[in-house]
């Protein structure tokens, strides 16, 4: 019930009690509540309205990086007695410094400004509301208001820079790049040898060829390189990513899936991101520098969730990546995922899986017992023999300890790649 | 400064109240007024916001039997009633400093609000008792021309406060 009201009934009450009994006294008794109630209601605020003016000190941040708010708020109606201000924020930031909402007294064409120091983990903030409430000094009269606004505060993934991701897959785009295109040209890896054409540069002439032929020269072929269309799956479902106690590895599949992305963006290819959670959210492929703050929104908005219908991978939407292109899939493997690698190494498909380590997550936090070193052992030996199958599909697998940081986990990883791939 | 003041008014709207009744020998009363007092402070304690709705009502229904059936002395009831409504009006105003960002702010707000509830709360103990002082023959004329006024008044209010609120 409003207090206005209350105290409205509780004089009429009096009143009437005072005319019953016909005791004057009890009429003097309502003053104090006649006087309280015509102040305030004198008082309160007639014409409620704000300007307001938000400023983030930075919009794009990395995790718990303190971004500083600050507010102005602009009476353009009469006199505000009392006004209680409050920048309505997202629960998961944590205000590190003041305060964001105040109660103050703002004149006519006063205004008031106030700054506070938001940090929060990754994802997508808006700050789109400032909730107001102006009345008078004794709190009967209230006007609350809802201000909008746009604002909004991007928390992006750490990356961890990569050098270079050596991928090969089948087929290639048309413009030049970094991957081993399967076809001669120019380039820098030997690829074959074949006749000479007019217009050959002397320096392409295979001279221990042509030395066996005395009629004829031959010339030397290089491996084209281009670059490729990569689509890059995050898988975000609870059953794979999250364990007992609330501890989960997907923020770590964030980082990997960020730092992959970006590392293919820069070596030129057309990358594109599938998050793989309770719902499909596809970030359709592009080049360079848009393409990875595209990339880059979609992961910060990217939540672990269940769904019956996306429990396994066999509902991965393969269609949307291009045939015979690469697939990076960044997730910690459960054992009926495998059949899935193989069909798409079946249709065609090169596959990369980045599988952060659930076994030595899962033991880093469990307490040192036998019984859990024993069961560690028999989940590794599963784990490892499901790996083992896996890349016996053809499909290249790096395993990521998340106890270490991505790049030094990846780099002996894809250093090897590079060596078995015959590039330096 | 808010919870001194509050704590302060229930113990004077209680306190007179209690030594109102008890100065007539109704020991009784005055116990189960103290009791209710207590109680008050616990509710205050456990931040239990609508039992000061409670005191309020409880402390004017108090005075008004005072006055009316056993013509106790006005000055206990009238400062029992004001403590009533000083505590109601602390209590919310409690509630609302939680918006205040730091202590330059809350003592900023708690300074103007105290002075003008307490000026408020003098002016209108001083015209209560006036109008005690200044007696006048209360007869049915007085009685009728009261009730239109104040029918007419509330709803004014009612109607006023409405359209201020949206």
């Amino acid at each position: 019930m409003s207090r206005a009201i209350f105290l409205g009934l509780l004089i009429f009450f009096l009143l009437l009690a005072s005319l019953v009994t016909l005791h004057g006294a009890i009429l003097a008794l309502t003053i104090p509540l006649f006087l309280y109630l015509f102040y305030g209601l004198w008082r309160g605020p007639e014409n409620v309205k704000f300007r307001v003016h938000r400023e983030l000190s930075a919009e794009r941040v990395a995790p718990q990086t303190p971004v500083k708010v600050t507010l102005t708020v602009t009476n353009l109606g009469t006199d505000i007695e009392e006004l209680s201000v409050e920048d309505v924020i997202s629960p998961a930031l944590n205000i590190t410094d003041g305060s964001n909402r105040h109660l103050i007294s703002l004149g006519k064409d006063a205004s008031f400004t106030f700054d506070y120091t938001v940090s929060g983990p990754r994802g997508g903030f808006p700050f789109e509301t400032i909730h107001t409430e102006a009345g008078d000094h004794f709190g009967l009269s209230r006007v609350t208001q809802d201000i909008r606004t746009f604002g909004q505060l991007f928390v992006f993934p750490s990356i961890a820079r990569i050098k270079r991701v050596p991928i090969r897959p089948r087929r290639t785009r048309v413009y030049s790049g970094t991957i081993p295109a399967r076809a001669g040209g120019v380039g820098v890896e030997f690829f074959g040898v074949r006749d000479y054409e007019s217009g050959d540069s002397p320096r392409q002439i295979n001279w221990h060829v042509s030395a066996r032929y005395p009629d004829e020269l031959f010339s030397s072929e290089y491996q084209q390189e281009r670059v490729a269309d990569v689509g890059i799956v995050l898988d975000g479902r609870e059953r794979s990513n999250l364990f007992a106690g609330g501890h989960t590895l997907f923020e770590h599949s964030v980082l990997a899936a960020g730092a992959l992305a970006d590392a293919l963006l820069a070596q030129g290819n057309r990358v594109g991101l599938l998050v793989y959670s309770a719902y499909l959210h596809w970030t359709f492929p592009g080049y360079g520098k848009l393409q990875r703050e595209r990339i880059l929104h979609a992961l910060s908005h990217a939540e672990p969730g269940a769904s019956q219908i996306f429990e396994g991978l066999q509902y991965l939407p393969t269609r949307m990546f291009p045939i015979e292109s690469q697939i990076v899939l960044v997730s910690p493997l459960l054992q009926d995922d495998f059949p899935t690698l193989v069909q798409l190494r079946a249709r065609g498909y090169q596959v990369m899986v980045v599988s952060p380590d659930p076994v030595a997550f899962e033991q880093s936090y469990l307490p040192r017992r036998h019984e859990v070193e024993l069961a560690a052992r028999v989940v590794r030996m599963e784990r490892d023999l499901m790996l083992k199958k896996v890349q016996r599909a053809g499909v290249q697998v790096i395993e990521w300890n998340v106890e270490q940081p991505f790049d030094q986990a990846t780099r002996k990883a894809f250093a090897r790649r590079v060596q078995m791939t015959g590039r330096v | 400064m808010t919870l001194f003041a509050l704590l302060l008014s229930v113990a004077m709207g209680i306190g007179s109240l209690a030594w109102g009744y008890a100065q007539a020998g109704l020991m009784s009363f005055a116990r189960w007024i103290v009791i209710f007092g207590a109680l008050w402070l616990i509710a205050i304690w456990r931040r239990w916001r609508w039992f000061s709705y409670v005191g309020l009502a409880f402390n004017f229904l108090a005075a008004a039997l005072g006055l009316w059936m056993l013509d106790f002395a006005p000055g206990w009831m009238f400062a029992g009633a004001i403590g009533g409504l000083l505590a109601w009006d602390l209590t919310d105003f409690r509630y609302r400093l939680r918006f205040a960002a730091s202590d330059e702010e809350r003592h900023a707000v708690e300074t103007r609000h105290l002075r003008r509830i307490s000026l408020l709360a003098l002016v209108g103990f001083g015209l209560a008792s006036l109008a005690m002082i200044i007696k006048f023959q209360f007869n049915f004329e007085w009685a009728l021309l009261l009730t239109i006024v104040s029918a007419l008044g509330i709803i004014q209010l009612v109607n006023w406060f409405r359209k201020r609120t949206y």
